[in-house]
């Protein structure tokens, strides 16, 4: 609530936008924007990013011209989706979709947008800003957001052990085939094999939304946010039954399975006489939360097995940059497959979708947009509120989580 | 007492127990009330101080020998071997002998325990000459013989650990179980005791078990035992491995040589996974700790249900799209078709409470139950099927306490392993999902000899407490017989809803897609069914596969296939309808007492209960087929202690019929052979119209003497039958062209009814046979059932045909059947008799009126050694069972169908038709 009420405001800190672009991924909680905004100044020459276009081997037509600019992402919950409305609206970036080229007679304005909302709420986007959302798939989006942050993004993927953060180089020639793991409300596992080249090998319906979802019937938490924060200050041991509890205090080596093993999530809220009140939020909390990030790192894990890929990427939702949610699927994933695969993570975990969606403007023959691959140069933050509080993700953390890059306009 | 002529060979009929109620169990009775019962019947209790054990230390250990952890170093056999039951010396037996194994989970305990058939055997002089005839000797097919007795499935939960100990200590299984000084009467607690006992409850309960009952608690480890009881189970139990999807259940034979690999999923409070390569070869390869545990606890936290069940039976009642959130929530309706999600596919568990301003109070807790019960299952399935993947396996086997037996949780296991497997895999499921660890603790004593028990050796039964408890105790045992029939007054009172027979809706059908609804939920299926599939094993070390079957593994006994749903109503109604005249039977032959009358009402309402729950789930006791419906019925008799309802007509009518067999015999021997074996084949048929199993001849019997119905009967044979091959049986006997064919070495007769049946259709027949030279073993019966002859019986009909046969007098003296009378000739010096060839009797080793070739006594396969012909007759064993059996010897199977939907079901006839199938050897 809070960040989202910030990002709101945001309007009257950056008077400055001229021109914007947006993209929508509207999933079944959270609404996820991308929008590109100019800078007034331009301060880069062409040269410069000719040079660096070069240098990435991406094509493009010098006689375009170039538009210096930040990626801005923001969100807000699907259930307050008038906020949502209310903020295009006054940043007026629903002006900045492209038009028709099929039908040059039509002033339609189409929105790219993807995520289940796309379908859902195509009718209230037309009524309350009169654009249409032009529906991209979501997988392919989430696929193509990942492959453009991979590649073109300094130090987007991450591995976070035992509270080490660590950034992995990723070679952009060696980058697939790889598992993406997306932790929305529900999971999706996307096998990636190349550009627009993957498949959905498996999900979950133990995600994000079953996290908040049960940890708003059992603790009262009013966001997620919260719900995360408490988890922090939790202990999982009063409710989870561990190896310990159902042995006596002692290991069952013989499995490798020390006392400290959960058994059984909530497995002691069994035998006990208590009653939901008498748990502390906190427990419940990271009980929920060490239950779920384990169950997806393990099935992660099985079906990267399955296919032989060493490298998991996890983004979505769910993780928001929380520290322990991070530790939770990494030891899983490095316990199930003895240390053999690595779970990482991507900075802007939870804008793959928004973002593939905007970098399809690229494919449309009018008035698109292309976002220049460029490394980048600042620092930028991935923070949420969340993050402020308890990940040290990153020492520096800007205001809003942009990328800053430039756009042809062709 | 009523008690004695149960047959100790078979070991079914041990619920013989003294009918006087003992008031030092009257502490026993619960004072509750209601939820008594357990998976055992009432013959193992200690209440007899009335001098009322019958077979104590002197005649313990009859062709048997040991139990778990029995030293049978320097045995040896006191007195002359040959003496019944002799007592055999066990000078280095030191450790009590504990019937008993736990495992001890973080929520339930399971108990397997032992209880050996009580060892009345009777003199029965019959055995002995059978024995010697067949030459089977004593102890001869194993190195140390098994014991008969029963296993028995108890569950505790944890927390009431102490209902568990009280349990233990009232049946002093800690001690061996009350039969338990038939070793050791004299040394009555021993410091030595140990039980085996696995899960983690083993390590963290040893000192209370030590200090409550003075019990060693020896620790088997986890994984060990639960492999060791799912190879045990999946080796030893016919119909134990099962299939689930959308409703339907379905047993699949597993091929012993052909078990392993598979994959076990143990769901108990977490879920361990483990890949299973042979017995004691294994590895866990997975689990997860989102299981039965948090089921239940995050069930507790949300709904305050009291115990699982609760939880699992709100769950059918549920609808979880008012809390999971689905594809069609997230895409306005409308599926994601492109990566095959209907829009009815979970997306989220839970997701929906997200959203929502509703408080937990707002949710009903059946979809909280059902949301959370499809997220724990499906995210099993998922875990399971990709960890068979992985390591190539095609079966995965699905067991713990968390499924008891409940449809829509194994619907939702099966669905996500199907799902995800695109139909590759397959999950199945275990009739005694609970108590994998406690068989494989009970598996892991040294020298019980039950390793390699086969799958005829055992036997399982559903004794009342068993099946409506399934195991579960909330109080006391069932001390006796009055405290079982008090308990099923009170039941039938308290539970006329559950056992009210219910219509069958069609399963729907779910779609495709994501994981719909399975279709068991609801009304389809009821909570209280989930538990009941756990019945007594009864081990019957003597029973044996008939030799004689052409290919035992295809075999299958039954005819009628009752998965039909319309066949099953139809028997339904024949066996309702025929019950208040069996009651009658019934209390009539036990003197009409009042007792008698109250013990027939419990029978009439516990047959009734098992009726009306298998209609329900026709699955619940294993395959379902109309010899076990049949044979139930007879089980439950038993149990209610009517040990021969039919006895005095029975008496009757052999009576009657022996009465005017010299002048059927004399009219036979008057008829040339040809014309002599077509009546005997009529008379064989004719005969089988005696049957009180079938209504419509029940009418008849008002009608005339046996001798005028006989003739009628035999007149109406009209050839050709509707199943007529006697021209062909005719010229196998006789030949043709007046070349005699050769006779046949020994024949096994299969008889059916008393009376008539026997005296005049089946004995003329074994007397032609005879007179041919061929050796003739008459198969009857190893107990009652409705007015079949047993093999206690045949004895008398024979020597009392024989005094007016020559033929047969002499073939029964040469069968050893008329004792007396060939000690007499021994005496005599007289040897003219051993010319003849033998006729001898053996049991069958059932108590039904069809048999299961699968599993008949050790005797009966003796005798099938050197037999080249079976004659099955009666419909029991010709037509219900056995009509399509293939033998590897001649066969010819004789009935007459007295049942109007048998005969157009079965041969495309009418009721009376006759079937006279003769088939080669093949």
């Amino acid at each position: 609530m809070d960040h989202l009420a910030h990002v709101s405001n945001q309007p009257n800190s950056q008077p400055q936008s001229q021109i914007s672009h947006l993209a929508l991924d509207i999933g079944g909680s959270l609404i996820k924007l991308v929008y590109f905004c100019r800078y007034d100044d331009n301060c880069r020459d062409d040269d410069e990013l000719r040079s660096q276009n070069e240098s990435l081997g991406s094509e493009s037509d010098n006689s375009r011209p170039v538009l210096g600019g930040k990626l801005h992402f923001a969100k807000f919950e699907t259930s307050k989706i008038n906020d949502c409305l209310e903020f295009i609206h006054s940043m007026k970036l629903h002006l900045g979709g492209f038009h028709d080229c099929t039908a040059p007679s039509s002033d339609k304005i189409f929105i790219k947008a993807t995520g289940g909302g796309a379908y859902k709420f195509a009718d209230l986007f037309k009524e309350k800003l009169g654009v249409s959302l032009d529906k991209e798939d979501e997988m392919e989006c989430l696929v193509t957001g990942a492959n453009f942050l991979l590649k073109a993004v300094h130090q987007e993927a991450f591995t976070y052990l035992d509270g080490q953060k660590e950034f992995a180089q990723i070679d952009p020639n060696d980058l697939y085939p790889y598992l993406l793991v997306n932790i929305g409300s529900g999971v999706s596992m996307i096998k990636v094999d190349g550009d627009g080249k993957f498949e959905r090998v498996s999900g979950t319906s133990l995600g994000g939304g079953t996290f908040w979802g049960l940890g708003r019937l059992l603790t009262k938490c009013k966001n997620f946010d919260e719900l995360l924060e408490l988890s922090h200050q939790g202990n999982n041991r009063v409710i989870d039954m561990l190896v310990g509890d159902i042995y006596g205090g002692t290991d069952y080596a013989k499995i490798g399975l020390s006392a400290t093993t959960i058994a059984s999530s909530f497995g002691k809220a069994i035998s006990d006489n208590k009653g939901l009140v008498d748990y502390k939020p906190e427990d419940i909390s990271r009980s929920l939360l060490r239950m779920i990030s384990n169950n997806i790192g393990q099935i992660s894990y099985l079906n990267a097995l399955r296919f032989g890929l060493k490298r998991i990427f996890f983004a979505g939702f769910f993780i928001r940059g929380h520290a322990y949610t991070m530790d939770t699927i990494s030891v899983a994933v490095n316990f199930w497959s003895k240390g053999e695969a690595e779970a990482m993570f991507l900075r802007h975990e939870g804008f793959l979708g928004a973002l593939g969606a905007f970098m399809s403007y690229e494919k449309q023959c009018l008035d698109g947009l292309t976002v220049n691959k460029i490394p980048q140069r600042f620092p930028i933050s991935v923070s949420s509120a969340g993050n402020k509080i308890y990940c040290s993700m990153n020492g520096k953390s800007n205001d809003n989580e942009s990328i800053e890059c430039t756009v042809y306009r062709t | 007492m009523a008690g004695l002529n149960g047959d100790p060979f078979l070991g079914i009929d041990d619920n013989i127990e003294k009918l006087q109620y003992n008031n030092n169990s009257k502490e026993a009775i619960d004072k509750e009330g209601l939820v008594v019962g357990i998976g055992e019947d009432s013959s193992n209790n200690k209440n007899n101080n009335q001098g009322g054990e019958k077979d104590m230390a002197g005649n313990s250990i009859h062709r048997s020998g040991s139990r778990p952890q029995l030293d049978l170093s320097k045995a040896e056999i006191q007195g002359n071997s040959e003496e019944r039951d002799p007592t055999i010396l066990l000078p280095n037996q030191t450790d009590d002998i504990s019937h008993l194994a736990l495992d001890i989970g973080g929520s339930l305990i399971k108990l397997v325990y032992f209880s050996r058939h009580e060892d009345q055997s009777v003199d029965d002089k019959r055995k002995k000459i059978v024995k010697e005839r067949l030459g089977i000797s004593n102890g001869n097919r194993r190195n140390f013989p098994v014991l008969g007795g029963r296993l028995h499935f108890v569950k505790f939960e944890t927390s009431k650990l102490n209902e568990c100990l009280d349990f233990i200590s009232s049946k002093q299984l800690h001690r061996g179980g009350i039969d338990s000084h038939h070793w050791n009467s004299e040394a009555p607690a021993n410091e030595n005791a140990v039980i085996k006992a696995t899960g983690g409850g083993a390590y963290k309960f040893a000192d209370l078990f030590k200090e409550r009952l003075g019990v060693s608690i020896d620790k088997e480890d986890e994984m060990d035992c639960l492999v060791a009881g799912a190879n045990f189970l999946l080796k030893a139990i016919r119909h134990e491995a099962f299939t689930h999807m959308e409703g339907h259940k379905e047993f699949v034979q597993i091929d012993h040589n052909d078990l392993f690999p598979y994959l076990l999923v143990n769901i108990g409070s977490g879920v361990s996974i483990i890949k299973v390569d042979g017995d004691g070869k294994f590895q866990r390869v997975s689990g997860t700790n989102v299981g039965g545990g948090t089921y239940w606890g995050l069930g507790r936290l949300l709904t305050k249900c009291n115990n699982f069940d609760e939880l699992l039976e709100l769950s059918q009642r549920g609808d979880n799209r008012t809390i999971d959130m689905l594809v069609g929530d997230i895409y306005g309706g409308m599926d994601y078709s492109k990566i095959g999600l209907s829009a009815s596919t979970i997306a989220s568990s839970f997701g929906k409470a997200i959203s929502d301003k509703k408080e937990l109070q707002d949710y009903r807790p059946e979809d909280i139950s059902l949301s959370l019960l499809r997220m724990i299952s499906y995210n099993i399935g998922q875990i399971s099927y990709l960890n068979a993947l992985r390591f190539g396996l095609k079966r995965i086997f699905f067991g713990g306490f968390f499924i008891r037996g409940h449809a829509y949780t194994m619907d939702t296991i099966s669905f996500a392993v199907h799902f995800w497997s695109k139909g590759e895999a397959q999950a199945m499921f275990l009739r005694h999902e609970g108590f994998l660890g406690a068989v494989g603790a009970f598996m892991s004593y040294q020298k019980h000899g039950l390793d390699d028990l086969m799958v005829h050796h055992l036997v399982e039964r559903f004794p009342m407490g068993a099946p409506y408890t399934g195991g579960k105790i909330h109080g006391p045992p069932l001390g006796d017989l009055n405290e079982k029939i008090s308990w099923m007054e009170k039941f039938v009172l308290k539970g006329t809803e559950i056992t009210a027979p219910v219509p069958m809706a069609p399963p729907g059908t779910t779609g495709l897609g994501g994981f719909e609804v399975p279709s068991s939920r609801g009304a389809t299926l009821r909570s209280d069914a989930s538990a009941l599939n756990v019945g007594v094993l009864h081990l019957v070390p003597t029973l044996e596969v008939f030799p004689l079957l052409a290919d035992p593994k295809m075999y299958e006994p039954n005819t009628i296939d009752l998965s039909d749903h319309k066949e099953l109503e139809y028997w339904f109604t024949v066996l309702s309808g025929h019950l208040p005249d069996l009651v009658d039977k019934a209390v009539a032959s036990e003197g009409g007492t009042d007792d008698a009358k109250r013990r027939g009402d419990a029978f009439a309402r516990a047959f009734s209960a098992h009726l009306a729950r298998l209609m329900e789930e026709p699955a619940a006791y294993g395959k379902l087929g109309l010899a076990n419906l049949l044979e139930l019925r007879e089980e439950c008799l038993r149990e209610f202690q009517f040990l021969d309802a039919y006895r005095s007509i029975k008496q009757r009518e052999n009576e009657a019929s022996l009465a005017v067999l010299p002048d059927l015999l004399l009219e036979l021997d008057h008829m040339d052979e040809e014309t002599r074996l077509l009546t005997l084949i009529e008379g064989v048929l004719a005969a089988n119209i005696f049957d009180w199993g079938s209504r419509a001849c029940v009418d008849f019997y008002h009608k005339g003497t046996i001798i005028e119905i006989y003739r009628m009967s035999r007149n109406k044979m009209q050839r050709p039958w509707r199943v007529d091959d006697f021209d062909l049986f005719k010229e196998r006997m006789l030949g043709s062209e007046g070349k005699k064919p050769r006779p046949h070495k020994r024949a096994l007769l299969f008889v059916d009814n008393s009376g008539a049946d026997i005296v005049l259709g089946m004995l003329p027949l074994a007397r032609e046979l005879l007179r041919r030279g061929t050796e003739v073993v008459l198969v009857a019966n190893s107990l009652p059932a409705l007015n079949d002859v047993t093999a206690m019986e045949v004895p008398d009909i024979v020597a009392e045909a024989a005094k007016h046969c020559d033929i047969l007098r002499r073939a029964a003296e040469a069968g050893g059947l008329l004792v007396d009378a060939m000690n007499n000739n021994s005496l005599d010096g007289s040897r003219g008799n051993s010319s003849s060839v033998p006729l001898m009797v053996v049991e069958n080793g059932c108590g039904s009126p069809c048999i299961d070739l699968r599993q008949v006594s050790s005797e009966l396969a003796a005798a099938a050694k050197h037999a080249d012909l079976v004659i099955l007759e009666g419909m029991g064993r010709a037509l219900h069972t056995n009509f399509n059996a293939r033998f590897k010897c001649e066969a010819l199977k004789l009935a007459m169908v007295k049942n109007q939907r048998l005969a157009e079901k079965l041969i495309k006839g009418k009721i009376y038709d006759c079937v006279c199938r003769y088939e080669p050897a093949t």
